[in-house]
């Protein structure tokens, strides 16, 4: 434990907390748009920037990926900060005018926006996609892609790679704004994510098609466990596992 | 003729510089204003690198300010240059750097719609705040828009007259410069951010790709390199320098892991035959540079193993060997031929030239270990020898090294820090290294020695050894001397001198002298040894390489006298260059437009978030000592980028006009 000063208030806190989880614990509001609690911090956003004192000075800092050190101090809210994270607004704000999720943020830090309905869906660089493919599933299958002097030109966007995707869809539902979808393509039997088509295995005892097949491939690899063991959908597996107990014999024979 | 550098024609006749007195016009590098516009002498403690007034530019923009040269500069335009070259740089990571650039050079676009505003020269120093207290990285923080705020501030009036429409943006001949305080420090100019950014975003092999292009040895250089690129990394200010070398190796052990991607095939054919004399670091360059340019290329070396130095001067708990014949079997699968255990005994430039060879490039390395000049030192058959020897012998596989012997090693670089840890790794546990001067002026790297000590190498400081004393040939002792140390000499390091009646011996079995080498000459006639060598050592151009004798030319350590490896790297691939020129018949010219300029320096105060180094890198335990097996354990891919991502992204840019006269020559191109 650390003694600390945030706010005003002095405490003691777990050294190696980062200022935006501490000040989540004390109930003070920090608006962020990058961060997730299941993913490492990435700094993106720039609008859960905080105080930080060093010597006298007052210094600029992002609270997500800042870690607390011993008798650091720390405010959440001066003109400074409120002027930085409005402007950080209003440069998304003036990149990404169509997306919803910017709009209702930058109106929120006291940007001046136009109503709208509309609802573009851009893909604001979060990188929420690459970390949770990267952190979470373990895949590797996204990245950030034309960055730094060897690129000019090119606008950075995320780069896919379709050989090491499983269809499992985590990049979907961690997008903030919709930019990145699954769906199905054609009938139920495949869908697709990122311009790519996957095949959906069908169950090997009720037929339904229950999962992309790429990535039962992947959890097989992955637990070194044959392929057809992951050929059974949940209902159906339920069902199995109560045979299972009957006669483990059988079981095997049948998984060989 | 060749096109000349942009940069390099400062250094050819004719182009007229500026008497001192009046440059700069006005500057505000640093943050400090030099204003001698209209007459005005406003200096505030202003100064600029003396470096710029070699530059041919009338107006510059960098990372740091302004500087210029003649006061009708036009600034807006600039600007706009400045700007164009930033956003290529500018990652679009976090959310105010690039989109803050593309904001002004938005703003700019209306200045010349006829509809920007008063209001407009406001929101960009605002947008210039922003980046710089909120930026993620060191290039939006330090350098994207630090000298577009001073422009607004300081030429208000020019940006006035664009938005009245009394003037517009032109296209005036710009160049543009990039690199990082690491780039600059690194004798090859690896450019290290971007590999590392590379990384960092996942892309190894690219990263790979960008390595190779100026280091044809990553495996070896990630190991073994003395990375003076870590000692100017600027993290350091902030906890710990970005671990480059051990980011190297993990992208060269990716590759190895994921069954290694061969090295490009040359493109064309040329009908040039050259020779490679020493196939160490920098025959293999420039072997690999000049292939690629489509030349057939033959190596000569003496040895049985390609490598020269890394592969008979580095132990292998440094540098695993087949590390080294990894890299080096790519180089030959490239098609150079590559002729080993072949010692030219007497180079007869007819004879060779009969064979077709058009051109030469002499790496011979310094493999003869200097003698140490002590008394009774040509008397000894038994128990002597050279350092250089020795590592030479533990990779041929026999040192008569036992384990009872008392060795002591003479010398305080790396080879003597090499030859104790071997020596130990041998079996041998009673090892000594004795240095004439004290623990700061050792050349070895600090980190080896730190090491050295713990494995419990003993170091005797302030000793000088005097004479060897022998028996019947053999080695019985050492008589040495305690010293202290004088005023510093001429290469600053201070000078030993014995204090007299403190005579004292040593019993010693071994002793392994370790203090320089030197370069083996004698396979040249007495004529070309006078014609090639100055002080002991090949004399070359030191740009383009280029020997006294037409069509040779020479690079490593035979050059410089023993170096590091990245050093005889960079003369491999500036030899490949240079050479080609010659064939061309062009003339060669290279010049590191920011050297002299300080590129750590940047202004204000920078806040980043405390990130440890991932990992601990390095084995501990495990008896090390029982084998020659590697000590670092190196990077896993996920913890290299994790370490990556401790990048500042140091980039420094720097944008100028060129000068009227060679404005012709460039118009077209830029804009």
């Amino acid at each position: 434990m650390i003694h600390i000063q945030i706010d005003g208030r002095s405490m003691e806190a777990k050294e190696g907390t980062t200022i935006l989880s501490l000040a989540g614990r004390l109930h003070i509001p920090i608006p962020t748009l990058c961060f997730h609690e299941s993913l490492s911090p990435f700094g993106a956003c720039r609008l859960c920037t905080v105080e930080v004192k060093r010597g006298k000075k007052w210094e600029l800092t992002t609270s997500c990926d800042t870690a607390i050190g011993p008798e650091m101090v720390i405010r959440t809210d001066s003109p400074a900060i409120r002027k930085s994270r409005k402007m950080a607004a209003e440069l998304l704000y003036f990149k990404y005018p169509g997306t919803k999720l910017i709009r209702d943020t930058a109106e929120k830090l006291g940007v001046r926006v136009k109503k709208s309905q509309e609802n573009s869906r851009d893909c604001i660089l979060c990188g929420m996609c690459v970390r949770t493919c990267r952190e979470v599933v373990e895949v590797n299958a996204l990245r950030f892609e034309d960055r730094g002097p060897d690129h000019p030109g090119e606008p950075p966007r995320i780069g896919y790679i379709g050989d090491s995707c499983i269809c499992c869809g985590a990049c979907a539902f961690a997008c903030p704004t919709g930019y990145i979808r699954m769906e199905p393509y054609g009938d139920e039997n495949r869908r697709v994510i990122w311009d790519r088509v996957f095949e959906m295995a069908a169950c090997r005892i009720c037929g339904r098609r229950f999962a992309p097949l790429a990535q039962l491939e992947y959890l097989s690899r992955k637990a070194g466990l044959p392929l057809a063991q992951f050929m059974t959908c949940i209902s159906c597996r339920e069902a199995e596992s109560q045979t299972r107990m009957v006669d483990e014999k059988d079981w095997i024979s049948c998984h060989a | 003729m060749k096109k000349p550098h942009p940069i390099a024609k400062v250094n050819q006749p004719g182009t007229p510089i500026p008497a001192s007195g009046t440059f700069p016009v006005f500057s505000t590098w640093d943050g400090r204003l030099i204003d001698r516009r209209d007459g005005r002498s406003r200096t505030d403690r202003g100064t600029c690198p003396d470096r710029f007034r070699d530059l041919p530019f009338r107006g510059l923009m960098a990372w740091n300010g302004i500087v210029l040269r003649e006061e009708d500069t036009d600034i807006p335009s600039l600007t706009y240059a400045y700007l164009r070259e930033a956003r290529k740089i500018s990652c679009g990571e976090c959310s105010v750097c690039m989109i803050g650039i593309d904001r002004v050079m938005e703003i700019f676009r209306r200045f010349m719609d006829g509809k920007g505003t008063r209001q407009d020269l406001k929101e960009i120093a605002e947008i210039a705040h922003e980046v710089t207290v909120n930026g993620k990285c060191n290039f939006g923080r330090s350098a994207a828009l630090v000298p577009v705020a001073d422009a607004v501030k300081w030429f208000r009036s020019s940006f006035l007259a664009l938005i009245r429409g009394e003037k517009r943006l032109f296209n005036h001949g710009y160049e543009s410069a990039v690199t990082a305080p690491c780039i600059e420090a690194c004798p090859a100019g690896l450019p290290v951010t971007a590999y590392i950014e590379k990384i960092k975003n996942f892309q190894f092999q690219e990263s790979l790709a960008l390595i190779r292009s100026k280091c044809i040895l990553p495996g070896v250089i990630g190991r073994a390199c003395t990375h003076p690129c870590e000692s100017a990394c600027v993290r350091r200010k902030v906890d710990e320098t970005v671990a480059i070398r051990l980011l190297k190796r993990a992208v060269a052990d990716q590759d190895l892991k994921e069954g290694c991607t061969p090295l490009p095939l040359p493109k064309v054919k040329k009908k040039e035959k050259i020779c490679i004399v020493g196939a160490g670091p920098a025959g293999l360059a420039a072997a690999y540079h000049l292939r690629l340019m489509g030349y057939a290329v033959t190596i000569f070396d003496s040895l049985p193993v390609m490598g020269g130095m890394a592969a008979v001067g580095i132990p292998d708990y440094r540098l695993p060997k087949d590390v080294l014949l990894h890299e080096t079997g790519l180089i030959r699968r490239m098609g150079v031929e590559v002729l080993l255990n072949r010692r030219i005994e007497h180079l007869k430039w007819d004879e060779w030239k009969k064979r077709g060879f058009k051109a030469f490039f002499l790496s011979i390395g310094a493999h003869r270990g200097a003698d140490i000049g002590l008394a009774g030192e040509n008397d000894i058959v038994e128990g002597f020898e050279q350092g250089i020897d020795f590592l030479r012998e533990i990779q041929k596989g026999h040192s008569g090294i036992k384990s009872a012997h008392k060795v002591f090693i003479l010398g305080g670089g790396n080879v003597a820090i090499d030859c104790a840890r071997s020596c130990l790794r041998l079996g041998c546990n009673r090892v000594e290294i004795l240095y004439r001067r004290s623990r700061a002026e050792m050349p070895a790297m600090p980190e080896e020695i730190e090491a050295a000590l713990k494995e419990g190498v003993k170091i005797r400081y302030l000793t000088a050894p005097l004479r060897v004393i022998c028996k019947w040939g053999r080695i019985e002792g050492l008589e040495c001397i305690k010293v202290r140390l004088g005023a510093p000499d001429a290469g600053g390091r201070r000078k030993p001198i014995p204090v007299e009646g403190t005579n004292f011996i040593l019993k010693a079995d071994r002793v392994i002298a370790a203090v320089g080498q030197e370069i083996d000459m004698s396979f040249l006639t007495e004529k070309d040894k006078k014609l090639l060598f100055q002080g002991g050592k090949i004399f070359v151009d030191p740009v383009s390489c280029r020997t006294n004798k037409e069509g040779v030319f020479a690079g490593g350590d035979c050059v410089t006298g023993p170096a590091t490896l990245i050093e005889a790297l960079d003369m491999g691939n500036r030899a490949a260059r240079s050479i080609d020129a010659y064939f061309q018949g062009k003339g060669f010219d290279e010049m590191r437009i920011f050297e002299g300029i300080d590129t750590a320096s940047q202004r204000g105060g920078v806040f980043f978030p405390e990130r440890r180094v991932a990992g601990e890198p390095s084995l501990e335990g495990r008896g090390r000592l029982d084998d020659f097996a590697e000590i670092e354990r190196g990077f896993t891919q996920a913890e290299a980028m994790e370490e990556a991502r401790r990048c500042l992204r140091c980039y420094r840019l720097m944008v100028w006009e060129v000068e009227k006269s060679r404005q012709e020559t460039t118009q077209g191109r830029g804009k």
